[in-house]
């Protein structure tokens, strides 16, 4: 799974050379990042629900029949449940990319396929957008977690984002 | 090919459950000895030829057997073949001890290495110990407390855990090859 330590690695092994001062310095860089990382993997790990629960109601008020109207409303709390699950689907994979250090986890596990399965379900990806957008602007630097850990968060917001577009 | 950080992420994905609290705690201790980790990387690195050729020499001054016609190492192809692996070998446990996790020895290096020493002939008892002379060098460079004079002039600390998993690393491949 792609991450800066695999990266250097996999490219040290190729080459069939031991690790290089360079090798060295990329895996520092990465460290000294890593612990903002891993505090924004903590507090999404432990405030991820109520983080889900506010995008489903973002989308929700932006779409109240579904994006493309075909949803009765007879189904909202079905729906809702099943908007609130792949919500807490996304966060579980950002939580793994923050902690890899890489996009890896979504690439594999959500990004690939995605567009055709949203396709095929019907679904618009202008909801999920809806909600993530939501999500992208919930966080607040020194209130949620600290200002680069919240970087680091939204980025992967943003990847994710721009993944549905 | 995993490091510490996405083996935590493949280990939670099977459960579907959040990296949380107790697992963050064992790769926050990766990060605050990342300094430690990667001066054991060196130490194993530049001293990567000087290891090999004192566990090949090694063998073969515990086993003279070895030189002898018919031996394990008899004529310069076969010895320097020998070096070649004991480099091979030396190069995937520095990898894995960089990465923290033992995927790259395992996948690239171990896998099939057994079939191939038995297809080859290899005396698998000779490279073992060539191995376990390996990991007492390697042991010894990554404390810092080796006899020779070349040291390194870092800030001693404990890096007792740093050698023993490097030295769990060497145990792998002996137990793979034996």
């Amino acid at each position: 799974m792609k991450s800066v330590i695999t990266t250097v690695v996999g490219a040290a092994d190729s080459a069939s050379r031991f690790p290089s001062a360079s090798d060295m310095e990329s895996v520092q860089g990465s460290i000294q990042r890593a612990a903002a990382r891993l505090e924004a993997a903590e507090k999404l790990a432990s405030g991820y629900d109520a983080i889900a629960q506010r995008a489903v109601d973002a989308v929700y008020a932006q779409y109240p029949n579904g994006a493309t109207g075909r949803q009765p409303r007879a189904c909202a709390t079905e729906g809702k449940e099943k908007c609130k699950r792949d919500f807490v689907h996304y966060l579980r994979l950002i939580n793994y990319c923050l902690v890899t250090g890489g996009t890896g986890p979504l690439d594999e596990l959500a990004i690939n396929g995605q567009k055709e399965v949203y396709k095929a379900l019907s679904i618009d990806a202008g909801t999920y957008v809806a909600g993530f957008s939501q999500m992208r602007n919930d966080g607040c630097a020194p209130r949620d977690m600290s200002p680069q850990a919240l970087t680091a968060y939204n980025n992967l917001l943003d990847y994710v984002i721009n993944s549905l577009g | 090919m995993l490091d510490a950080f996405s083996r935590k992420a493949v280990s939670a994905d099977s459960s579907g459950a959040f990296i949380g609290g107790g697992e963050l705690a064992s790769l926050k201790s990766f990060i605050s000895d990342g300094n430690k980790r990667l001066d054991a990387v060196n130490a194993i690195t530049s001293n990567a030829a000087c290891i090999v050729s004192d566990a090949v020499a090694g063998i073969c001054c515990e086993n003279t057997g070895l030189t002898a016609p018919n031996g394990g190492v008899y004529t310069n192809r076969k010895m320097a073949a020998c070096l070649r692996d004991g480099e091979i070998v030396l190069r995937y446990v520095s990898y894995a001890l960089l990465a923290g996790d033992a995927s790259v020895l395992q996948d690239r290096c171990l896998n099939g290495l057994r079939e191939t020493y038995a297809a080859l002939g290899v005396p698998t008892g000779s490279a073992s110990r060539a191995v376990a002379i390996m990991k007492a060098a390697a042991a010894a460079l990554i404390t810092n407390t080796n006899s020779q004079a070349k040291k390194m002039p870092v800030t001693q600390g404990d890096c007792a855990s740093l050698s023993a998993e490097a030295g769990s690393y060497f145990d792998m491949v002996i137990s793979a090859i034996s």
